[in-house]
Order: C-alpha cells, then sequence, then structure tokens
C-alpha cells in the first residue's frame, strides 16, 4: 500500500493508459439489442398463445420452418446480449482481477454453451420429435 | 413528477434514500455517528433545523451529523446564507468552501436533502426540514464539507483540456464560424463543481478508472471545437471500456447539474463520434 | 498518514432515488432476472426434447403457484426490459437527452410495462380456454 500512495494522483488517473477499444462489446450489445426487439416479441406473442397446450401442438408449431429458425436465431441473439450484459455488471462490481477475470470468461463460456443446448434442444424437436 | 429543468424540486417523496442499511459497504472509519444539537436562542421565530455531516481530522473520531437549529431572521435565504450564519453566530469550525456566491464559481457544491447541489443557489425554503447537508459522494472528507476533489481534478488534466493545434499559429486569430462557435454552447459552461461526477453511481464504483460526467463534457468540449487538430487522439484516449464505457446512461448527472448542462447527452455524442470513425 | 484516516463521504446511503437512477438499477436487474428466465427458457425446451413426460412436469411446476409468481416476475422483467432498452437504443443514437423528455419517457416505459405485463397474462387466459 505504501508504493501506491507514493505515485502521484496523475500517474494513478492514468494507469496502464487507454486501451483503444471497449467499442466492440458497446456496439454488439446494440446490435443484439436491436435483433432481440421483434425475436422477443413473437416469442413472447407465441407462448401466450401456446398456454395450456398439450405437447403434440407444441411440438408441431416448433416443427415448422420459420419458428425454428426463429428460435435459433433468438437463442443465439439472447445469449450474446446476455453474456455482454452480465460482462459489465461483473465489471462494475468486481475490481479484483483474480475474480473478475475467470468470472468474465465462465460468463461467456456458460452463456455459448446455453445457447448451444438451446440450439440442439430445438433441432431436435424440430426434426426428431 | 415531469421535470423539465435541473432546478426543479422533485414534487413527491416516495423514498428518501435507496433501502439499503445506513452503514451499508462503509468502512469503520467512515461510519457516521450521531453528534450534538446546537439550539437556537428561546426568542427565536423562524427556526430550522439543518443536519450536517461534520469531520475533525484532528480528532481521531469517526465523522458525525450534528443538528443546528438556525433562526432564519438572521440570515438569507440560501442554504450557503445559512452554513455562514452557523460558522459567524453558532459554531466557527464548521468548515466547506465557498467563493462567489451567485453560482459561478463552483466551490460551494454539496449534497442537499440527498442531491448534489450549489449551496449558494439552493433557497432554505426549498429544502426539507430538517435540511440535511453532506459533503459530495464518495470522495475522501478532508474536513466537515470539504471533500478532497485531488483525483477528480487530475482526471480533468488527464483530456489535456486546450486547444492542440499542429497547423502552425496564423497572424491572427483561428478562424470558427459561428455556428461552429455555436457547437460548444452548453459544454464551456461548466463550473468544474463535479455535483454530476459525484452523483454517478458508475464513478462511485470505478471513479479511479471511470473519467465521470464532468470530465467527459469537457473532453466532448474539445472534441466539437473545430479549431482543435487532434480529434483522433482525443478520441484513441478516450475509447477505453472504463474511461468512457463505464457511461451506462443512468442520467443522475443531467438531473442534478447546477448550471443546466448535459454531460449524458455529450457522453452520447462522443459514442456516436466512436461509431462514425469505424463506419 | 493522515491522509489514509480520511472518511469516504457516503453515497448510495445518502443520495435521493431519483427517476434516473431508479430506472437504470430496475433495467440492470430485470436483465438479471431475464439471465435467470433464459436458463428456464433453455430447460424448457430441453424437456421438450426429451419427451412428452418431461414436458408436462415442466409445465405443471409452470402451472405451480411458485411457477407462476416466476413467471409474473418474468414478463413484468421482460417487458420492462425491453421498453426501457429502447429507451436506452434511442439514446444511443443520440436523442431524448433533454430532462423532461427523459422524464416523460421514463414514466411511459413504466406504464408501459405494467400496462404490457397485464395484457399478456390477460391474454394467456383467454388463450388458455
Amino acid at each position: 500500500m505504501g508504493g501506491q500512495r507514493m505515485r502521484s494522483p496523475l500517474k494513478r488517473a492514468r494507469g496502464l493508459g487507454s486501451a483503444r477499444g471497449g467499442f466492440e462489446h458497446w456496439w454488439m450489445q446494440r446490435v443484439t439489442a436491436v435483433a432481440l426487439i421483434p425475436l422477443s416479441l413473437w416469442l413472447a406473442a407465441s407462448l401466450i398463445a401456446l398456454t395450456g397446450r398439450d405437447y403434440n401442438t407444441f411440438v408441431a408449431w416448433l416443427k415448422a420452418p420459420s419458428v425454428t429458425v426463429l428460435m435459433v436465431l433468438l437463442l443465439i441473439a439472447l445469449c450474446r446480449h446476455m453474456a455482454l450484459g452480465l460482462r459489465v455488471v461483473v465489471e462494475d462490481y468486481v475490481h479484483s482481477n483474480w475474480a473478475k477475470i475467470p468470472a468474465v470468461v465462465t460468463i461467456y463460456w456458460a452463456c455459448f454453451a446455453l445457447a448451444v443446448v438451446g440450439i440442439v434442444a430445438t433441432l431436435r424437436i424440430a426434426f426428431d420429435g | 413528477m415531469f421535470i423539465r429543468s435541473s432546478d426543479e424540486l422533485p414534487g413527491v417523496t416516495v423514498l428518501r434514500r435507496f433501502p439499503v442499511p445506513r452503514n451499508f459497504n462503509v468502512s469503520a472509519d467512515s461510519r457516521i455517528e450521531r453528534g450534538k444539537t446546537w439550539h437556537a436562542p428561546s426568542d427565536a421565530t423562524r427556526v430550522k433545523k439543518f443536519e450536517i455531516y461534520r469531520y475533525d481530522p484532528d480528532s481521531g473520531q469517526n465523522p458525525r451529523i450534528e443538528t443546528y437549529e438556525v433562526d432564519l431572521d438572521t440570515c438569507g435565504p440560501m442554504v450557503l446564507d445559512a452554513l455562514i450564519a452557523i460558522k459567524n453566530d453558532i459554531d466557527p469550525t464548521l468548515t466547506f468552501r465557498r467563493s462567489c456566491r451567485e453560482g459561478v464559481c463552483g466551490s460551494c457544491s454539496m449534497n442537499i436533502d440527498g442531491t448534489n447541489w450549489l449551496a449558494c443557489t439552493r433557497f432554505i425554503s426549498d429544502t426539507a426540514e430538517p435540511a440535511t447537508i453532506y459533503p459530495l459522494n464518495h470522495l475522501k472528507v478532508i474536513k466537515d464539507l470539504v471533500p478532497d476533489l485531488t483525483q477528480l481534478f487530475v482526471q480533468y488534466s488527464l483530456i489535456e483540456p486546450w486547444l492542440h493545434t499542429t497547423t502552425p499559429e496564423p497572424e491572427k486569430e483561428r478562424l470558427q464560424s459561428p455556428e461552429d462557435r455555436g457547437k460548444v454552447d452548453g459544454f464551456y459552461e461548466c463550473i468544474l463543481c463535479f455535483c454530476c461526477t459525484s452523483g454517478c453511481p458508475s464513478h462511485w464504483w470505478n471513479g479511479d478508472r471511470f473519467l465521470g460526467p464532468a470530465v467527459l463534457l469537457q473532453s466532448y468540449r474539445w472534441l466539437i471545437d473545430s479549431r482543435d487538430e487532434a480529434t483522433g487522439d482525443r478520441l484513441d484516449d478516450l475509447e477505453d471500456p472504463f474511461r468512457l464505457y463505464r457511461c451506462h446512461t443512468i442520467l443522475n448527472c443531467t438531473r442534478t447539474c447546477p448550471k443546466q448542462l448535459n454531460p449524458g447527452k455529450a457522453i452520447a455524442a462522443i459514442k456516436k463520434m466512436i461509431v462514425q470513425r469505424r463506419s | 498518514m493522515a491522509h489514509d484516516k480520511r472518511p469516504l463521504s457516503p453515497d448510495l446511503q445518502i443520495y435521493r432515488p431519483q427517476l434516473t437512477s431508479v430506472l437504470s438499477i430496475s433495467h440492470r436487474v430485470t436483465g438479471i432476472a431475464l439471465s435467470v428466465g433464459t436458463l428456464l427458457l433453455v430447460s424448457w425446451l430441453l424437456a421438450a426434447a426429451a419427451g412428452p413426460q418431461a414436458y408436462s412436469t415442466v409445465q405443471g411446476v409452470m402451472h405451480s403457484w411458485l411457477g407462476r409468481v416466476l413467471l409474473f416476475g418474468c414478463t413484468f422483467s421482460f417487458f420492462f426490459h425491453l421498453c426501457n432498452g429502447i429507451r436506452h437504443l434511442v439514446w444511443d443514437a443520440g436523442y431524448g437527452f433533454e430532462l423532461r423528455t427523459i422524464y416523460v419517457s421514463g414514466w411511459t416505459v413504466v406504464a408501459a410495462s405494467t400496462a404490457l405485463t397485464v395484457a399478456a397474462w390477460f391474454s394467456s387466459f383467454v388463450a388458455m380456454e
């Protein structure tokens, strides 16, 4: 701690310099958000219409090619948006690099895995079920 | 309910503070204790209570809240007048920054009734009963209502707030059309009171790396100055996940600016410039 | 050094909640709630892929008391995050920063998400007939 105090305020403020990046994350968050507006509204409307329907109705609905495609697109956009959003939350509140960087990497992998699981499940229902 | 300008007071108070424990995330040194009450003389008719944050660095004790009963007939209409009356008549140890007393120097910025404003432009009649006065948020306190603004000013120096040119100086002035000069309006008027930066939750959590609304507003002032020739370098220095992109458009800054400036808008404009240069 | 002992002035403990900060933190909280919702969505797809028995188990849980509470929370979170997300996208385009617009759009988001949640649940009950 002693060394930190002896550094000038300017040194501490400058830190390691500008990363000259951060735009891609911000941009992808907005791109996925725009994609999610129609996709998520479509999902909400479909789920409402499917309330109380039996298994066969649901499978028949998901087998339709347009629905399968939309569901896959939704899962991709949703998991990407989720990963980016959760990353920002972790970066805001967790400051120790030892906790922050593994947490962010885990979030990225978990969201990717979640998307793959969802897509595989969708495709299985669409082609086998 | 529909605030038009930052000097408008909220109509209804649903919550005076977020529902967190009073000492949430507060270190032992910063815990605020109850201090004494200074009563007004018995013949005072218009008495107003002020609960003020006090901290004495020489005492070794924790900060405390002290209550002052002020006779409003003995002081002017502004909160700063009350503070000066307290210092003159009641407790001379009360310490605060002040200078112009007319809202142009930015010295007396503090947290009054939960929001940041200049004490010299806040009417006492517009405060709650009792009025609560704290120093600017999430800053090291030097004494009483005086926070350590070193980090904020050093972040300001980081953006190099002066004209960067490589073109040699012309014989007379560097030319600028009235339209271009107009683009700087709404940004050059900042008095660096830091009400916005100290009210930004992102700056609370990441103030060491996030530049904050005041500094970003000023960096935009230089970015859109048509005479400045280092726009690309300025954007390079700003484009950083923490320096710029910790701004999540919370907009506490625009809500609290005592000079009715719009840091949120400036930051959005900086982000748009970054989009533009990548398109 | 005396500088080390300087206390930190209070922030979240005393700052007044305003529409700006309250809607912003709600956007974050609903985002995190929707991350949990995405997990539920993918588990629902997995259950459907596993067969009619697994699907009806999940449906049973969703129609239980706890399931309905979770679903209601997810619905409100979804509509709030969607409406406030659109408000964010408008800001990112550079519009809507005047204080009056911030407040009008903010209250509109609150009203719209409540109305949409009620409408969605109402439609859902109607669809079940």
